[in-house]
């Protein structure tokens, strides 16, 4: 097969959800991130710490919008975030003279090393791309961004999502914990 | 027939190696558990097999060549024939080559058993008290009289799945395929049937 003839596809994109699907996606992630952005805002924020990271919405995609990927599950959504945090944060100290640097290695090492563990989560490759470029708020916590907000956020995640999907009845999670 | 229904006639049952192996084999990260990859299996093969099923029609399984009873032949030349071809039961034709009935061997014997539904080890049993021969009931009648009519038949259209629940639901056990005019022009019997769903991927148009 050519290059080009790969560029084509070679098959469809699967089928819409339902719209009731859609709805509990919707009040899912709503309540979700209402949770973690209530905390954020109420208590982490008056000492001008942070809780929200960009990367936790698009956990939420995953654990609300896609529950039974193995992408969303819990494995990957706690193992795949703080072993990003901890990569980033270490590319930005050791690369930091070039941002540049820094962020590509943040992102391909986090990806590689979560295949290597089998925690893979897109939000990962958020999570350490923010360690390098989230300026110098998130790079005066040092490796204390891999706790918080990382790890916090993402146990904040795992909890919402626990409760809401298992309440649904058309719905279950996790489908396996490690 | 209700999907299931079809399901447990061909069913592959995968194991989670299975599918962890094909994933393995096939690189690559694969986004999906292999228990969803399972159940999406399970229920595209059941889509899969109905599909199959619905394009197939009788004229694709039936015999085509019908032996055909008249409704006039005496019962003992009817059995005799029966006997001959090895047939457990036949189409019913008129003097103008039209299906009226069917005769099989169910029909004897609920003639032969006078007052309650008879199957072959009643008759055993009867003979073998010595009481005669049941069959002796069967003289000097024709097959008209006995067959089961009017007869149950289907056009060479009908699908594979319409003739198993017409089975299913008539209980019967053959089918005369007929023409437009009610001519017999094939023949599908239980046999014909199972053959089908045992090649379920094979000669399809």
């Amino acid at each position: 097969m050519t290059f080009w003839q790969k560029m084509k596809g070679r098959t469809q994109s699967p089928p819409m959800v339902s719209f009731a699907e859609m709805g509990w996606s919707w009040l899912g992630s709503f309540f979700g991130m209402a949770a973690i952005a209530f905390l954020h805002y109420r208590f982490i924020d008056q000492h001008s710490l942070t809780l929200l990271i960009g990367s936790f919405g698009a956990s939420a995609v995953l654990v609300y919008g896609a529950v039974r990927s193995p992408l969303a599950q819990p494995r990957n959504l706690v193992g795949g975030h703080i072993l990003s945090a901890f990569v980033g944060v270490a590319a930005c100290q050791w690369f930091g003279s070039s941002l540049w640097l820094a962020a590509a290695i943040a992102v391909s090492t986090s990806i590689a090393l979560m295949h290597l563990t089998k925690t893979l989560h897109p939000p990962g490759g958020a999570t350490a791309l923010i360690a390098v470029i989230g300026g110098d708020s998130i790079h005066r916590l040092g490796y204390f961004y891999v706790l918080m907000p990382t790890a916090l956020g993402a146990g904040i995640i795992l909890v919402t999502a626990l409760i809401f999907n298992n309440m649904i009845k058309s719905r279950r999670y996790p489908e396996f914990w490690v | 027939m209700t999907p299931s229904n079809i399901a447990c006639c061909t069913t592959v049952d995968l194991s989670d190696a299975d599918v962890i192996a094909a994933m393995k084999e096939m690189e690559g990260y694969i986004d999906i558990t292999p228990g969803d990859f399972k159940e999406v299996f399970r229920i595209a093969y059941i889509h899969a097999l109905r599909r199959i099923m619905e394009a197939r029609t009788a004229q694709d399984i039936m015999t085509k060549t019908v032996h055909c009873l008249r409704s006039d032949m005496d019962l003992v030349q009817a059995a005799k024939f029966l006997a001959e071809k090895c047939f457990t039961g036949a189409p019913v034709i008129n003097e103008q080559g039209v299906v009226v009935g069917v005769l099989s061997e169910k029909d004897f014997l609920t003639r032969m058993g006078v007052d309650k539904p008879t199957n072959f080890m009643h008759i055993v049993a009867h003979c073998l008290m010595n009481r005669g021969c049941m069959a002796m009931t069967l003289k000097n009648h024709v097959v008209a009289e006995i067959m089961s009519a009017p007869p149950i038949t289907a056009t060479p259209h009908i699908t594979v799945n319409a003739i198993s629940a017409l089975f299913v639901e008539k209980e019967i056990n053959r089918l005369p395929i007929v023409d437009t005019d009610g001519r017999p022009i094939g023949f599908v019997t239980r046999t014909d049937l199972v053959q089908s769903y045992c090649t379920p991927f094979g000669g399809l148009t």
